[in-house]
């Protein structure tokens, strides 16, 4: 690996000027990207440590109800705060999904994203959160739907000198819900084959109000099935309709074979784990556990 | 000799922990990796990216220019060793040109990560820059990197100039057949076609991997003079030495082996791999030279990896479920260099059961992969999977409890063994006792929501003798010291401080146990094939028995009595005498007053010990989702016959390992090689060890029928209770869905496409 | 292109100079002479490298040594205090927990950071914890009853 210098900056200011410099690369966990410059499938000249700016780790609850999550805290800081873990379990339980407890203690919710793997286990749920990013760079600063940031298999629309400052959960609408089933041939210390991330919303008389849907690994960026959600909105979710709900997202599922698991696989994985995040969702709401 | 098993025991036997305990949960025990010497360089390995050409020119020059880098190797620095240069290894010998081949590609590349040059340089990110500077020219070759690939018609022929053993004159030749072997006895075909009921299992496995953790590393030292000293992490310190040496062209009295701790080998740390590049390098150089293999590099060509394998079983059997006719064909992955021997899986994979007649082919086949090397009873594992999966299957078109359906058939104490002699002691019936009346066979499986199923398989492996040598010397308060030719891989120092404990009636703590370097000690075979345990035991028995005696002369003079008239037990030599006054002294004392008359020494070898065949059962009960394909374990029992244990809570830890093991490769461990030969998994987020969270508590029932003739009884243990896990995993998936997967490892994809695949008809 | 880092190690405060290139790993093995931390895979896949960083279980392979400028790290050599050990290392060798012994400092430090979070884990719990640390030995039975063992009273507690 080529030589770098380090920098650690303590205000999003000096870090977008920073990052503004040919070759330099923002580094929140490392968990990703120390491997990928050691193994040369990245390359930086300069890396920009985010972990010393207070605002990059911060949580706290907004004045509409929603969630402010600073993009570098770790996932066991994120998982430890028991207000965030109560309205926001679904989104924990994913978080947990990525690596071993020793990758959780450097991995954040935003360096998942920013990596940019279509496999990120925390992203679906995020984009199905309607959780927006706000960025900021020379420009100042800018928020987008968290679904406009991959562009690809490990990129992002983030430009030259923007980081990745925090993540905005809008409030939760009552009867809502939200799970991220993944599949790994091992339970824990892998990456998804497939994965399915679904946010449920049922209206009082219990059809479903709204449904989003995004799924992990079958596309190049984590891809919304879209068809799929139209497909329950205004039903009753019967086993039927959450089953015809797995199939159409699997047809909307646009996977390749790679050593992990075979095209035809995945999708087939996508029909089953749609209809069980979204089985899981239905049966959450019905307990009472995602609050009136 | 200590032939009466029954005698009571203090301390063999004895659950103790391990000697050596302290040392590794503070992570002060020494790997090689761990290891510095004063001016110590690194080195890296250039390795092929082809899987099969010819290389045209390596140029160095680029390199050796670099600032920091002291010394560049290729196939040049090393002389030229033919195939069927034969080295004493255990039984059989080895071939050294194997050793020569995998440790430097010669004129041209058999496999993708085969190294073609190393670099030593003061540090290891100037030896990786240097690297870059190689200039290797190639010639790319085609490649067949299966054993179908290689087999097909038309297939690139990877050994022109070898020569296939084993066939029948004039018989035609297949396309990279290493050679073959024929086991037979009677006419399986005549049996066949009069069985009442046959069933025949097809399967294929992938390549594995062993996946210890510790990667390959060793520290080479070449002094002014010429001597050289290796420290590795080696299953056989005298093997690497004596390979290194001929690899090196060195004579063996310049060259010392000295085993630092080993973080498991399981069969891939007997040959080398860096130790002769370390050795030449540190030769140029001038400076020791350390080495250490990254895992990328280890999953990706560096080591040798269990091999794959394309099996096809028929069992024939009478209306009244007795087997008539064994008939297998066993095609075994060697990797790019012939000569994986076939014969000992082939023969494990039917000895567990009594036929008419058996008929086994086997061949080794060469492909554009890495050498396969030793895993933990090589090829059973792969063998088993299709023969218990035959067995299973005849069982149940037999409509019969496939328990009852073995024990029927079930080998005994001088039934026939497929090589055709009388089995020796073997415990197989009382082990399949003992399964009938487990909870593990009586309960009914735990209900669930998903299919769940319960599986048998049996298990053989039959472990070997080769040699042994320890040396007893006393020290000046009577303490032992017992310094012994193998390495510790599994526990050893503890175990044979309890066999020299015992066998001197001491307390543990007054024994010591060296595990020495080649210098230090003499001849011992590597520990593989189950073998230390037992054979090291014999030799420290021996070795305790002879200075025992010596020491009896001792205090014979001490005690003013005939040597006849003096006894020993328990640190105290009694003379026997009339009257109330019995002369004694203790082993302290004498030591104390007799030290400076001369040492005391006491030598122990031994060898060609009667087999002590490894046999067990295992029954597993799991579930499988049928929508994803992914199988859960749920309870596992493994019982094991071990002659005796000596250390039973080492004995557990050697089960339990092994299953957990034979889990992996059971359900999620495989080399995923592209048709170019290149592993596209090469880290150990893809190759999937089984974590804590992926098996549950692995039971172990231990069973002691001895072994005659042999100290304390004992058996093998460390291989076996890896041979049956796959097949009783698959048993317990064909009874849990009604499907059988025949391809391992049974990843959720495998067993979902069964599924599949039958349900579509 | 040296950079200072400046740390506390087992309780000790050290600067050591170390290449921004190098992870925390390869500080501690290299210029710090900390051997008993191990590099199984170097890719955060094994847990052979767990250390604790303001008392994290993290992979040192994971970090680059500049990230650990102002932290408190604990390896397992500041686990013992001299032969007293750790009760985790305690019922670790009374259960038979350790064979080849590469992979269990790192256990001990994840069932260390375990203890300190959650005093009375069941087996479950236990098997989480050290989900990110492979053991090709012992098939991780002994490991989890170890663990176990050393929350119970009669091991001295947990720390």
């Amino acid at each position: 690996m080529q030589p770098f210098a380090y920098e650690r900056p303590t205000t999003v200011e000096q870090a977008a000027r920073l990052l503004a410099n040919d070759g330099a690369r923002a580094l929140a966990g490392g968990t990703d990207l120390v491997p990928q410059l050691r193994e040369r499938r990245r390359h930086a000249s300069l890396i920009v440590d985010l972990k010393h700016i207070p605002d990059l780790t911060a949580v706290s609850r907004t004045a509409s109800g929603g969630w402010l999550i600073g993009a570098a805290t770790t996932i066991s800081r994120l998982g430890a705060d028991a207000g965030f873990a109560a309205d926001h379990a679904g989104l924990i339980q994913a978080a947990r999904l990525i690596g071993s407890l020793q990758i959780q203690s450097r991995a954040s919710l935003g360096g998942n994203l920013a990596n940019g793997a279509p496999s990120a286990d925390a992203v679906p749920l995020l984009i199905s959160l309607d959780a927006q990013a706000e960025i900021a760079g020379a420009q100042g600063r800018r928020r987008v739907p968290v679904h406009k940031l991959p562009s690809g298999p490990g990129r992002t629309t983030l430009a030259v000198g923007e980081l990745l400052v925090a993540l905005h959960l809008p409030p939760r609408p009552p009867r809502t819900a939200a799970r991220y089933l993944r599949f790994t041939p091992r339970r824990e210390m892998d990456i998804a084959i497939a994965g399915a991330g679904v946010v449920l919303t049922l209206s009082a008389d219990g059809s479903v109000a709204d449904a989003r849907i995004t799924l992990a690994s079958v596309a190049p960026i984590p891809l919304r099935a879209a068809r799929a959600e139209s497909s329950l909105v205004g039903h009753r979710p019967t086993q039927a309709v959450l089953t015809e709900a797995g199939r159409i997202a699997a047809a909307e599922a646009r996977p390749i074979s790679d050593t992990r698991g075979s095209a035809d696989y995945r999708r087939d994985l996508v029909a089953v784990l749609t209809r069980r995040a979204l089985e899981a969702c239905v049966g959450e709401i019905a307990s009472g556990g995602a609050r009136p | 000799m200590s032939e009466i098993v029954d005698k009571s025991l203090a301390i063999v036997g004895q659950r103790v922990p391990r000697v050596d305990a302290g040392e590794r949960v503070t992570g002060r025990a020494t790997y090689p990796a761990d290891f510095t010497r004063p001016g110590m360089l690194e080195g890296a390995v250039k390795r092929s990216p082809h899987a099969h050409a010819n290389i045209k020119r390596i140029d160095a020059s680029k390199a050796l220019a670099l600032k920091g880098v002291k010394a560049v190797v290729s196939a040049a620095q090393f002389p030229d060793i033919r195939p069927n240069t034969i080295i004493p290894f255990g039984e059989t010998g080895a071939d050294l040109w194997v050793s020569a081949v995998i440790v430097m590609a010669r004129g041209k590349v058999l496999w993708v990560g085969q190294p073609v040059a190393a670099v030593a340089a003061i540090d290891r990110r100037t030896a990786e820059a240097a690297l870059d500077l190689i200039d290797v020219e190639y010639e790319v070759l085609p490649v067949a990197a299966s054993i179908d690939a290689a087999m097909a018609p038309g297939a690139p022929v990877l050994h022109p100039e070898h020569k296939a053993k084993g066939f029948e004159p004039g018989a035609a030749v297949l396309p990279n057949v290493g050679s073959r072997t024929v086991v037979a006895r009677g006419d399986t075909a005549i049996s066949l076609a009069s069985a009442s009921r046959s069933s025949t299992i097809s399967v294929t496995v992938d390549t594995g991997h062993q996946g210890y953790i510790e990667p390959h590393a060793c520290v080479a030292e070449a002094d002014p003079q010429g001597f050289v000293t290796i420290w590795t992490s080696t299953q056989g310190a005298f093997q690497t030495e004596i390979q290194t040496a001929g690899v090196l062209g060195l004579a063996q009295s310049k060259l010392k082996v000295v085993p630092l701790e080993i973080g498991g080998g399981f069969g891939g740390k007997i040959t080398v791999h860096l130790e002769p590049l370390a050795a030449r390098l540190s030769q140029l150089a001038g400076r020791p030279v350390r080495m250490v293999m990254s895992r990328a590099e280890m999953l990706g060509g560096g080591s040798g990896p269990p091999a794959a394998a394309r099996i096809e079983i028929q069992v024939g059997a009478t209306a009244d479920g007795r087997i008539t006719a064994i008939d297998g064909r066993y095609l075994v992955d060697t990797g790019g260099i012939p000569g994986t021997p076939t014969t000992l899986l082939m023969q494990a994979s039917a000895a567990c059961y009594q036929t008419e007649t058996i008929r086994l082919e086997g061949m080794d086949v060469v492909t554009s992969k890495p050498r396969t090397e030793a895993y933990r009873g090589p090829g059973g594992i792969q063998a088993a999977f299709a023969v218990e999966q035959a067995m299973d299957e005849l069982s149940i078109s037999l409509d019969m409890d496939p328990l009852a359906f073995r024990r029927r058939n079930a080998a005994v104490t001088g039934s026939v063994m497929p090589i055709g002699t009388p089995f020796p002691s073997i415990g197989l019936t009382t082990i399949l006792d003992r399964v009938a009346s487990h909870d593990c066979w009586r309960d009914p499986i735990a209900p669930g929501t998903l299919p769940r199923g319960r599986g048998l398989a049996l298990g053989y492996w039959r472990g070997t003798s080769m040699t042994s040598a320890a040396q007893v010397t006393l020290t000046g308060d009577g303490r032992v010291t017992v310094t012994m030719g193998t390495v510790d891989l599994s526990g050893t120092r503890t175990t044979m401080a309890q066999v020299a404990a015992e066998e001197f009636g001491l307390p543990l703590d007054d024994v010591h146990v060296v595990m020495a370097d080649t210098k230090s000690s003499a001849y011992s075979d590597a520990a593989a094939g189950s073998r230390v345990g037992r054979t090291m035991a014999a030799a420290v028995v021996e070795a305790c028995a002879d200075a025992l005696g010596q020491l009896k002369r001792r205090a014979a003079e001490k005690l003013q009595s005939p040597e006849a008239d003096v006894a020993y037990q328990r640190g105290v030599f009694r003379a026997r005498a009339g009257g109330s006054m019995t002369p004694a002294i203790t082993l302290s004392e004498l030591m104390r007053q007799t030290l400076t008359d001369g040492a005391v020494i006491g030598r122990g070898v031994s060898t060609k010990l009667p087999f002590g065949v490894e046999v067990g059962a295992h029954v597993v009960d799991v579930e499988v989702d049928p929508e994803t394909g992914q199988v859960t374990i749920l309870r596992y029992t493994a019982f094991q016959d071990v002659g005796r244990a000596i250390n039973p809570a080492a004995v557990e830890g050697q089960m339990q390992g092994s299953v957990v093991q034979g889990l992996g490769w059971a359900l999620t461990e495989a080399i995923d090689y592209d048709a170019e030969g290149r592993a596209r998994n090469a880290s150990l987020l893809d190759y999937r060890l089984p974590t804590a969270l992926d098996v549950p508590p692995i039971e172990c029932v231990i069973i002691e029928t001895p072994v005659p003739g042999v100290p304390y009884g004992l058996r093998g243990v460390g291989e076996m209770p890896i041979v049956p896990v796959a097949a009783a995993v698959a048993n317990a998936i064909r009874r849990a869905i009604g499907v059988r997967v025949t391809s391992m490892p049974m990843t959720p994809e495998r067993v979902a496409r069964a599924l599949k695949t039958a349900a579509a008809g | 292109m040296k950079a200072i880092v400046r740390c506390e190690v087992n309780g000790e405060a050290l600067e050591a100079l170390a290449d921004p290139r190098d992870t925390l790993l390869e500080m501690l093995r290299g210029p710090l002479g900390l051997t008993g931390t191990k590099e199984g895979c170097s890719n955060g896949n094994c847990g052979s490298c767990t250390v604790l960083v303001d008392g994290a279980p993290v992979c040192a392979c994971l970090m680059l040594c500049v990230e650990a400028e102002g932290t408190r790290i604990t390896t397992i050599e500041g686990i013992s205090d001299g032969n007293d050990l750790h009760p985790v290392q305690a019922a670790l060798v009374a259960h038979g927990g350790t064979q080849c012994g590469f992979c269990t400092p790192g256990i001990v430090m994840s069932a260390v950071a375990l203890l300190a979070r959650e005093p009375r884990p069941d087996a479950t719990q236990i098997r989480h914890a050290i989900a990110g640390n492979l053991c090709r030995c012992t098939g991780y039975d002994k490991i989890v009853a170890a663990i176990a063992a050393a929350t119970a009273p009669e091991a001295g507690g947990a720390p």
